[in-house]
């Protein structure tokens, strides 16, 4: 599971060309929108192409990311469910 | 500020080649959205206002010729090889497949060679409300230089580029758009050349407008999503009725932008019932040409300067049931009646919000 | 009109007025000066080049000089560049040609007028905006198109020229207040000077 978060916060990085940061600077818990981050709804369009093209995992309507894309820790739980590849 | 004027310089859209035949489709309530087969990432097909007689390679750059030769068709060289003539072009893109050397270096060289101009051009590249921002500043020019004459020019063509973009953000709608309506699924995305000439005095004998001001407003909340209280359209509207000292009471009919989406009719719902301007009628014209960006404000403003001349407004197309909280008054069906005073709005990109009055010629 | 203030930056380091406040030394030199600053504002690790640079301009000149005496309404943003936004353009046509798939966070800065709403956001600034694409850096424009906004009621005009293109990065911002009567002729010498030094 750490593994898998240390992964998701590179691809985090790459999908969002946050280019200044690090994986350290990103929190397992921290919440990826609004004030952590500072990420957005175009924010949660792009964890859905993350999702499709890295886990195989498909969500059709962005309003479903919603819970899903809180943090870290939140987005690696939901792979471990749902990851196809 | 003195006495401005304008009047038709041309209109290139899915509807026809010239400001007659567009008008001629619209009074029939023709839409030139249709769908396009593999025209979305993926090979996945959506409706788009595309222009069927432009060339697959070089769009932009034939879209932009065209529009050159009708100028100088129903104008005349004279007008725009003069000394006293300026042009300024709205544009979100311009040539996306120059890329990537420069975008605009082919429009300024057609326009240079096609319109023999003699002065600067002046390119605006504003998102979606370049178009009104190019006609104040048209309006700025003849208030504040020695320029007679000032002709804008408004162009997007179709590109993968932009509808891989749109599609991207889920804001196309998989079926002709519908703007204000209840069951309003996003934006089409259309292509159009427009262009308007402001003077000094009457150019010819044609229907002219008076320019009464306009002006914009940013935001300052969002870079891609509406104000949630409308709050740029609100200040831009309220900013234009002062400079034109016209009240909105005397507003006949609102051009409004009305892509379609749900957040930004929702957001124009909002700011016109800020404004006193709930019962004023008004359509969106992006049931017939789609959202066609840099475009937009110039074939919509004359659009609405076709509808001042003939005293008709036009339905807007795809609305059916109220879809935003405020019940403003969107035309379900076209009407006669005299329309003398006009506002025309647009709302965009990087917050952008822009407004003009226009008035019919006494 | 009065020209309060100037910004250069680009990777050799940031002139206030002309004069160095501090060189560069790092690759990411937008976001050495960010660290400089001691800015807290996580959205600025999202923006493209031209919104970084317009946004680090813009918070330098802040800092000198105070940009938020007028009224809400009264900065008007006048930018402008030679080659819009190709830069993001490029990286944005890369998302879906070689990555495989169309890039919303960078479609979104595929417009140049972004920057000005990233400083409108800000810096609450509610006034027009306009962004130009200009074959050269034109002091004489920007000086016409003050006028045209001073004479509609404008307070001041933030102005800049901020180009991202081919590893070439620069922004010029001049913020002009109307207020006083410097003479037009010698703001536009002066722009040209700054500018070019």
């Amino acid at each position: 599971m750490s593994d898998l978060k240390q992964t998701l916060k590179e691809q985090i990085i790459e999908q969002l060309n946050l280019e200044d940061l690090t994986p350290a600077d990103i929190q397992d818990d921290a919440p990826l929108f609004g004030e952590g981050l500072g990420l957005d709804s175009i924010d949660a369009l792009e964890f859905i192409v993350l999702l499709e093209q890295n886990y195989g995992i498909k969500i059709a309507d962005p309003s479903e990311g919603k819970d899903i894309f809180q943090s870290v820790n939140s987005l690696a739980e939901y792979i471990e469910k749902n990851n196809k590849t | 500020m003195s006495e401005i004027f304008m009047t038709y310089g041309t209109m290139i859209t899915p509807l026809g080649n010239s400001t007659e035949a567009n008008f001629d489709a619209m009074l029939k309530n023709k839409s030139g959205v249709k769908f396009i087969d593999n025209s979305g990432f993926n090979q996945e097909n959506w409706p788009l206002g595309r222009i069927s007689s432009l060339p697959s390679e070089e769009r932009y750059n034939t879209l932009l010729k065209r529009a050159c030769h009708n100028l100088i068709e129903v104008h005349g060289r004279d007008l725009f090889s003069n000394k006293q003539t300026l042009v300024i072009i709205s544009s979100t893109k311009a040539d996306i497949n120059a890329l990537p050397k420069d975008t605009f270096a082919s429009t300024r060289t057609i326009l240079k060679e096609e319109l023999e101009l003699k002065n600067k051009i002046v390119v605006i590249s504003n998102a979606c409300i370049s178009g009104v921002i190019a006609i104040n500043t048209a309006a700025d020019y003849l208030n504040h230089s020695d320029y007679e004459k000032v002709v804008v020019i408004g162009i997007d063509a179709l590109s993968d580029f932009i509808v891989y973009g749109f599609q991207s953000l889920f804001a196309l709608s998989n079926e002709p758009s519908k703007p204000f309506d209840k069951n309003r699924k996003g934006i089409c995305i259309g292509e159009a050349c427009g262009v308007v000439i402001l003077s000094k005095e009457k150019i010819n004998d044609a229907f002219h407008v008076n320019y009464l001001g306009g002006s914009s407003s940013n935001d300052a909340n969002h870079i891609s999503g509406p104000s949630r209280t409308g709050e740029g359209l609100f200040r831009s509207v309220n900013k234009t009725m002062n400079r034109a000292t016209i009240t909105s009471d005397q507003i006949d009919f609102i051009s409004a932008h009305g892509t379609g989406t749900n957040y930004n009719d929702e957001m124009e719902s909002i700011a016109f019932d800020r404004l006193g301007l709930i019962n004023t009628p008004l359509n969106s014209l992006k049931g017939y040409f789609g959202h066609t960006l840099g475009a937009a404000g110039l074939i919509e403003v004359i659009s609405t300067m076709k509808m001042m001349e003939h005293n008709i407004l036009l339905k807007s197309i795809g609305f059916e049931e109220t879809g935003t909280t405020r019940a403003i008054n969107v035309l379900k069906e076209s009407k006669e009646q005299e329309v003398t005073t006009i506002l025309k709005t647009a709302s965009g990109f990087g917050g952008g919000n822009a407004s003009l009055l226009l008035k019919k010629c006494p | 009109m009065k020209l309060v203030a100037s910004i250069y930056i680009s990777p050799k380091g940031v002139f206030l007025n002309n004069e160095l406040q501090f060189s560069l030394t790092e690759e990411n030199w937008k976001k050495e000066i960010y660290s400089k600053l001691e800015i807290d504002y996580s959205k600025f690790h999202k923006m493209d080049a031209l919104s970084k640079m317009a946004f680090l301009s813009t918070e330098t000149l802040s800092n000198a000089v105070n940009t938020n005496k007028y009224d809400d309404n009264g900065m008007v943003l006048l930018f402008a560049n030679a080659s819009s936004s190709q830069d993001t353009d490029l990286k944005y046509i890369n998302s879906y040609e070689v990555k495989g798939s169309p890039s919303p966070s960078l479609f979104v800065y595929t417009l140049p007028n972004i920057l000005t709403g990233e400083l409108a956001i800000r810096h609450k600034w509610y006034g027009e905006n306009c962004f130009y694409i200009e074959e050269k850096f034109d002091a004489e424009f920007y000086l016409e198109q003050i006028n045209f906004y001073f004479s509609k009621g404008a307070k001041a005009c933030l102005c800049g020229w901020v180009n991202s293109f081919d590893g070439k990065e620069e922004c010029f911002e001049f913020l002009i207040e109307n207020e006083g009567n410097d003479n037009k002729e010698l703001i536009k010498e002066e722009l040209i000077k700054l500018y070019n030094q």
